[in-house]
């Protein structure tokens, strides 16, 4: 479980404060597909960074597997990213000289493993998103959907227990955004955390929990286990 | 691991190819201009050691005028057997009638000499010196038999005797150097003559005939052959030996055609050393004649102008002790004379090397830090450009440190490139170089040096060059905000 107390973050803006979040708790629960929404500016994305040991906040406590992650050092934070946590942003964030098998095997090498283990490993990642054809190819010439998925297959290569995704469909149509937002209600069942950053209210039925922030402050919070 | 992250630096080297290359290039330039000066330095150095080492560490010289720094400098640099000054007269190449009266312009004569330095330099005092010095010289000469018995740590002494003379063939004369070495002089001491190496003919084969070794310049301005005629003096004598060249370049050949000019006395007598042109001027033979002393001493007698005394120290003797003793004996002598080792005069020479190799080393330093200013700056620009990268490597889980690494690796491997390729460049530069600079230093034929120090040394040190200009740029992209590093564009 992930829980966060009270979590404020601000940034100083010269002589102006921003307070992107202003207090907020939230408890995030394995196999629960949550889903936060917003208008743009609302604080998600400082939320779901904060959320996965990216930024630290102002004020506030992230509790996971009874350690506070707010009080880690910098490198600390580095290894719990690289082995608690996977990330898919909207700009799909791949290094663009390396193709898509090299993208995919990046956190294993980080993690110190073998060229060879983490070329494998990544290979089954991309198969298991459908990609094993596009292995060698650079994410320049890779469609969105495809980089989207080659993002994918990354955030899981270390086999992280939870998937934090920034509008992972905001650059995607229709039909390609709802097979990533499948690959990603799939990860929820498979006991992972996954917590999904959104405009697109279609995903607010899908999910377990939707949260909806309004200037850095929960607005509403809904359990919607029912509609599964 | 770091392997993997090496793999991933090139990748980052290959993916902005041009600026890495203009970065690459700019090491290049540095380490080219380090390689081919140390290698060329060192050559050069192992070259002059070597020529000491030929002559014998076991011998001191003892110049004919005292006083190594004062007077003394300007004369001996300016009357310096080998100095090639007499080859004048021959240089139209044109018959002219032998010319026996030392006073005529354009030959030799000490008063000339005084001249013609006044003349151009303007400075009457050190021509007075010369003149002076040079009357003291052709009077002055040491007992070499006394001397044995009054320094016991010497197993051996000879005197060479130098003359300057009238000398004609058939088609053209002049005058020349002459140098008078006995039977005796040549047996233990030809390695001070650079080994009296003879190319055609014989040594002299006795003292009875009027026989003359030619040094190779000499041989080649007087069209002499084996058995030709030749006479000195107006004695006639025949070549019956012709040396090898001494490979060492005329002392007088940055002055005007090799002659001894107003202007090339005044240039040795400012840039003068004594010890090193004492011993310039007896290794180099190319454009002496050479006499048995038993034979001059008879029918040459009595012009004998110079004459160095050359011994050798019996094994284990302290030479600075020697040298005492020879410059004491020189004084019950009553005679005039600097004892010079050759230790000194490689000393000197190697002080004079050192001096050139830390100016050069000095430049080269100064293209090599412009190389490393270059690959902070591609650095630096690398580290803007990369900054979503860097974002991107965070969020998967790099730690600072391995983001630090990475782009040392790359500033490194830019180094070690431009290392490589200048090991090359100024390798091949360097061989090049000795071929032009081989001459005109002086030092004859000589071979640049690039041996497993150097090559390990420049790539060892290009590397960490490479880092070093990293660090930087490095340090900062590692210590990026992930969030902020990320949302740039
Ligand atoms: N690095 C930053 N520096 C200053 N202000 C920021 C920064 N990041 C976000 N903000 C501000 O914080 C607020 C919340 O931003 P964000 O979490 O990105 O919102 P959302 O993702 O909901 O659009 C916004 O007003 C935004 O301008
Ligand atoms: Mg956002």
């Amino acid at each position: 479980m992930l829980s966060l107390h009270d979590v404020q973050k601000t940034y100083e803006m010269g002589e102006t404060q921003v307070h992107a979040l202003r207090g907020v708790s939230l408890q995030l629960l394995p196999t629960q597909f949550s889903v936060i929404m917003g208008h743009s500016g609302s604080g998600k994305s400082t939320l779901l960074h904060v959320a996965g040991c990216l930024d630290v906040p102002t004020a506030g406590t992230v509790e996971y597997k009874g350690r506070d992650l707010t009080t880690l050092t910098s490198r600390e934070r580095a290894d719990v990213r690289s082995s608690e946590i996977g990330f898919v942003f909207q700009k799909y964030n791949l290094v663009g000289n390396l193709t898509a098998l090299e993208n995919v095997g990046l956190p294993l090498l980080l993690r110190g493993k073998s060229a060879k283990y983490a070329s494998a490993r990544a290979r089954q990642a991309l198969d298991l998103v459908g990609l094993a054809d596009r292995k060698n190819h650079r994410p320049s010439k890779l469609s969105g959907g495809e980089q989207q998925r080659v993002a994918i297959a990354r955030s899981l290569i270390n086999e992280p227990a939870m998937i934090l995704a920034d509008e992972p469909t905001g650059n995607l149509d229709t039909g390609t955004g709802e097979r990533i937002l499948d690959l990603l209600r799939g990860l929820a069942d498979d006991d992972k955390i996954v917590l999904v950053v959104t405009h697109n209210p279609d995903i607010a039925g899908m999910a377990d929990l939707l949260v909806t922030l309004r200037d850095g402050r929960i607005a509403a919070q809904q359990s919607l286990e029912v509609v599964r | 691991m770091k392997l993997n992250l090496f793999r991933l630096a090139l990748k980052n080297i290959g993916s902005r190819r041009t600026r890495s290359w203009l970065t690459i290039l700019g090491v290049l330039v540095g380490v080219t201009a380090v390689v081919a000066l140390l290698s060329i330095g060192t050559g050069v150095q192992q070259a002059v050691l070597q020529q000491f080492e030929d002559i014998g560490y076991d011998i001191i010289l003892i110049s004919p005028i005292g006083g190594g720094t004062q007077g003394g400098r300007g004369a001996v640099g300016g009357f310096a057997p080998g100095t090639g000054q007499s080859v004048r007269a021959f240089s139209g190449q044109s018959p002219s009638p032998p010319q026996t009266d030392t006073s005529t312009g354009g030959t030799f004569s000490p008063d000339n000499l005084g001249n013609a330095a006044a003349n151009a330099d303007g400075n009457t005092e050190t021509a007075e010196d010369l003149r002076d010095a040079l009357r003291r010289a052709a009077t002055t000469s040491l007992d070499t038999q006394l001397l044995l018995e009054q320094v016991p740590q010497l197993i051996e002494a000879g005197t060479l005797g130098t003359q300057i003379q009238p000398v004609s063939t058939e088609s053209t004369s002049g005058f020349l150097r002459v140098s008078t070495p006995s039977l005796d002089f040549l047996a233990s001491f030809s390695s001070v003559l650079g080994g009296f190496d003879i190319a055609e003919g014989a040594s002299f084969a006795n003292s009875i005939d009027n026989q003359v070794v030619v040094g190779a310049r000499s041989a080649e301005l007087l069209q002499l052959a084996i058995g030709d005629s030749i006479a000195i003096g107006d004695i006639p004598f025949t070549v019956v030996g012709i040396l090898s060249s001494s490979g060492l370049q005329d002392d007088n050949a940055g002055a005007s055609e090799g002659a001894l000019s107003g202007q090339g006395l005044a240039q040795n007598l400012g840039t003068g050393n004594s010890a090193d042109l004492v011993l310039r001027g007896l290794t180099n033979t190319d454009d002496a004649l050479f006499v048995l002393n038993e034979r001059a001493s008879e029918v040459l007698a009595g012009r004998s102008m110079m004459s160095v005394t050359i011994t050798r120290v019996g094994g284990g003797a302290p030479i600075s002790e020697t040298k005492d003793a020879i410059q004491a004996a020189i004084g019950q002598q009553e005679a005039t004379g600097t004892p010079i080792s050759i230790q000194e005069v490689a000393d000197e020479i190697q002080g004079t090397l050192g001096m050139i190799e830390t100016v050069l080393a000095s430049i080269a330093a100064v293209a090599l830090i412009v190389g490393g200013v270059g690959l902070m700056n591609t650095m630096y620009t690398a580290v803007l450009e990369r900054t979503r990268e860097i974002g991107i490597l965070k969020s998967v889980g790099a730690r600072d440190g391995q983001v630090l690494i990475l782009f040392l690796f790359d500033s490194g491997l830019m180094g070690l490139m431009g290392g490589m390729l200048g090991l090359v460049l100024g390798s091949l530069l360097s061989v090049a170089g000795t071929r032009v600079l081989g001459p005109s230093l002086g030092v004859g034929s000589f071979a640049p040096v690039i041996d497993g120090w150097l090559v390990t040394g420049v790539l060892v040190f290009s590397f960490v060059l490479g880092a070093l200009s990293g660090v930087w740029p490095a340090w900062r992209a590692s210590r990026l905000n992930p969030v902020d590093a990320l949302a740039a564009e």
